[in-house]
């Protein structure tokens, strides 16, 4: 019995299979995002099908979601980025009441119930501005790689004052603050703290603990800290951040949903 | 009931209503096939998906044929009032005088999305200095410079004060253009201090009764501008008359909104009873046909119940719905998420209560004016959605925010926050723009998890 989640987000394809009678992971993988989405995943999936010494006829049910799950044509259902990452989390971390979830295109704060399931949620609007598309904007404009993020914030004395509310004019805002003289330690750990205070402002500081942190730019370092101190409550990255909307996917797969 | 319901587009609507004129339909004078408004232009019927009766066919064409009748009013010798802002006030006074016709130009805010922009409305705004930091009710800007959608009103009277700050400086901007404004001013409700009298007002809002006299006394200014247009005198016998008439709209819309959102399954989509609730407002320029369109909606509504017809059943999530969305579409969005409209809240409630009968018409006038959810709190406003909603039996609320509309920014949150504490249900906050199809894979995503939202909460 296999059953699989495909979690197509915005910058990349993650996909979790499952099987035996108490599903386990039996493989896990992600691929960069493109044109060709169905393409990109079924290539994916059938790699880690065998990996997990599985075919296609061994699948029983396959759930997509993010946002482009209604283009996966081997899905049986699809289910939104918000249930799967509550069933994802609830799997990885069951005590968790809020989950923060920061991807590539939005971000979500997620309330949840005490059986893990949503009790309500809030998701950013158009704006790139709480997401992690501003980390990519603002790694290419200082010209350093993602990774080395959390070590620049880690290094700031005094976080810039990032005040502009959209992407766009903070890249604008960048450019003001490095012809300043700004250090882009300083710049980065700004960006940080803005992302978090967007997110705060998105879903409220009153959240109820333990608050874990999902999506794929959990494991950009220096964020889960900037919401720490944003929120006043310390923040757990989930296991393998990245892949906790594909995992609940497949979890609801097997729950028959 | 003229067919098993459902919802239909508009190619299939052509097929529909060739069948329902081979079946002997009788239509008015403004009746035909809805194709040929969007040959005229309304290219976003191409993307809507409506009723198949023939009552929503009647309502379609009403709405859609509100400028033909102002202009055949205008031709036959009769004045055009424009009403501005108090939805629902001004025009019960000018269908009680002869030879006046009222509209709301405010209506024009719809037309960007109904036209797909193609318009060109809201540039002709830009260009006047109103960009997209206002509410899109800046349409109507466009509409009074271009003189494409209405004709000219002889007399253009305006809310001011409580109503909406995007409003005001919108007309401010007509009337430096040139367009005479009369304004009349409405006060922020306040509940009454212990050292004055209370008024209870429709919809159980209370405010002091000097504040209803204050508005009481600004409606007479309006009433003796309306007098002066008409060229006749506004009684009290025929003001009450002309309340009572609204009255029967209302009463119609409340029975219609009473089965409509606790039915199950679910008799009528939320497009259409969006459409019919706007006429609470303005009659859509025809009193009398207003009744008549309304009358065939509940008949169709009470036939599909006495068949235990209808479109969505009990797995569809009940939704109470606060403020109109810019983009109609949206409407049609939350159906195919899984959602239906079970209570709304669209800035006008006032205009759904009923008009008080047993006090001097001009007060009663007030006192429903008063009454309007916008010119209280937020919190005042954010405790009716409560009440309605429990009383609908309402499973989650959205909020649907306009772009630009100044109220929507801190509005949304307080109404999310009281109903979280008082209903414990989801609470949903969305931003509609005139045009949403770049946004409605996002907007699909809110919707349809918020359906799994009370669906897994049901299971529970």
């Amino acid at each position: 019995m296999i059953f699989a989640g495909i979690d197509a987000g915005s910058r990349a394809i993650k996909i979790v299979v499952l099987g035996g009678p108490d599903p386990r992971v039996l493989s896990a993988g992600v691929v960069d995002q493109g044109v060709r989405q169905d393409a990109l995943a079924m290539e994916l999936f059938e790699r880690l099908l065998g990996k997990a010494g599985a075919g296609r006829s061994d699948v029983c049910r396959i759930v997509a979601t993010g946002y482009g799950r209604n283009l996966i044509s081997v899905a049986d259902t699809t289910i939104t980025e918000i249930t799967c990452h509550a069933a994802g989390v609830r799997h990885v971390a069951p005590a968790a009441r809020t989950v923060i979830d920061i991807g590539g295109q939005d971000s979500k704060m997620l309330r949840l119930n005490v059986d893990g399931t949503v009790r309500d949620f809030a998701m950013n609007d158009r704006c790139a501005a709480g997401t992690g598309r501003f980390l990519e904007v603002v790694a290419g404009r200082l010209g350093v790689g993602l990774d080395d993020l959390g070590e620049m914030a880690g290094r700031s004395r005094s976080p810039a004052a990032i005040s502009s509310t959209c992407v766009v004019f903070a890249e604008t805002e960048i450019t003001g603050l490095l012809a300043s003289g700004a250090s882009p330690d300083d710049i980065v750990a700004g960006v940080q703290q803005s992302i978090a205070t967007r997110v705060v402002a998105m879903g409220g500081r009153n959240l109820d603990p333990p608050i874990v942190f999902t999506g794929g730019v959990a494991m950009v370092p220096g964020m889960s800290a900037a919401l720490a101190d944003a929120l006043g409550q310390p923040v757990e990255i989930a296991r393998e951040p990245q892949m906790t909307g594909a995992l609940g996917a497949a979890l609801l797969a097997a729950r028959g949903r | 009931m003229s067919g098993w319901p459902r919802q239909i587009t508009l190619d299939d609507w052509d097929s529909r209503y060739a069948e329902l004129r081979a079946g002997g339909l009788r239509e008015p004078e403004y009746g035909g096939p809805l194709r040929r408004h969007a040959c005229d232009g309304d290219l976003r019927l191409c993307k809507l998906r409506f009723d198949n009766s023939a009552a929503a066919l009647r309502l379609w064409n009403f709405l859609l044929t509100e400028e033909d009748r102002l202009h055949q009013a205008r031709d036959a010798g009769k004045k055009i009032v424009g009403a501005m802002k108090d939805l629902g006030t001004v025009p019960v006074m000018a269908y009680a005088l002869p030879d006046l016709v009222a509209f709301y130009p405010d209506g024009a805010w719809w037309t960007p999305c109904i036209m797909e922009g193609s318009d060109g409305l809201l540039k002709v705004a830009d260009t006047l200095g109103v960009p997209d930091t206002f509410c899109p009710v800046r349409a109507m800007l466009g509409a009074f410079a271009t003189g494409t959608q209405f004709p000219r009103p002889e007399l253009l009277i305006c809310s001011a004060g409580a109503t909406c700050d995007d409003f005001s400086a919108i007309v401010q901007r007509l009337y430096d253009l040139g367009h005479e404004v009369l304004w009349w001013e409405m006060p922020h409700r306040r509940r009454a201090e212990s050292c004055e009298n209370k008024v209870v007002l429709p919809g159980g809002f209370t405010c002091s009764a000097g504040q209803v006299e204050m508005v009481r006394a600004g409606l007479c200014q309006v009433k003796e501008s309306l007098e002066l247009l008409s060229g006749s005198r506004l009684t009290n016998e025929a003001l009450a008359a002309g309340i009572r008439r609204a009255n029967g709209v209302r009463r119609l819309l409340g029975e219609l909104r009473g089965l409509v959102f606790k039915a199950d399954p679910c008799p009528l989509p939320a497009l259409e009873m969006l459409i019919a609730e706007m006429l609470a407002i303005h009659f859509c320029s025809d009193p009398q046909e207003t009744v008549e369109v309304l009358s065939g909606l509940l008949s169709e509504v009470r036939g599909r119940i006495a068949a235990g017809a209808g479109i969505w059943g009990t797995a569809a999530v009940r939704v109470f719905w606060v403020n109109p969305v810019a983009d109609l579409r949206v409407m049609n969005l939350l159906e195919e998420c899984g959602g239906r409209v079970c209570g709304t809240d669209y800035m006008f409630c006032h205009a759904l209560d009923l008009i008080p009968e047993d006090v001097p018409p001009m007060e009663a006038l007030a006192r429903m004016a008063l009454a309007d959810p916008m010119v209280g709190s937020s919190r005042e406003r954010a405790e009716r959605i409560c009440r309605d909603a429990r009383m609908f039996g309402s499973e989650t609320v959205v909020v649907s925010r306009i772009p630009g509309a100044s109220h929507c920014g801190l509005e949304g949150g307080i109404i999310a926050e009281v109903v979280r504490q008082e209903l414990g249900v989801p609470v949903l906050e969305l931003e509609v723009p005139p045009v949403s199809d770049a946004m409605l894979p996002t907007l699909r995503t809110r919707l349809e998890a918020l359906v799994e939202t009370v669906r897994e909460g049901r299971r529970g």
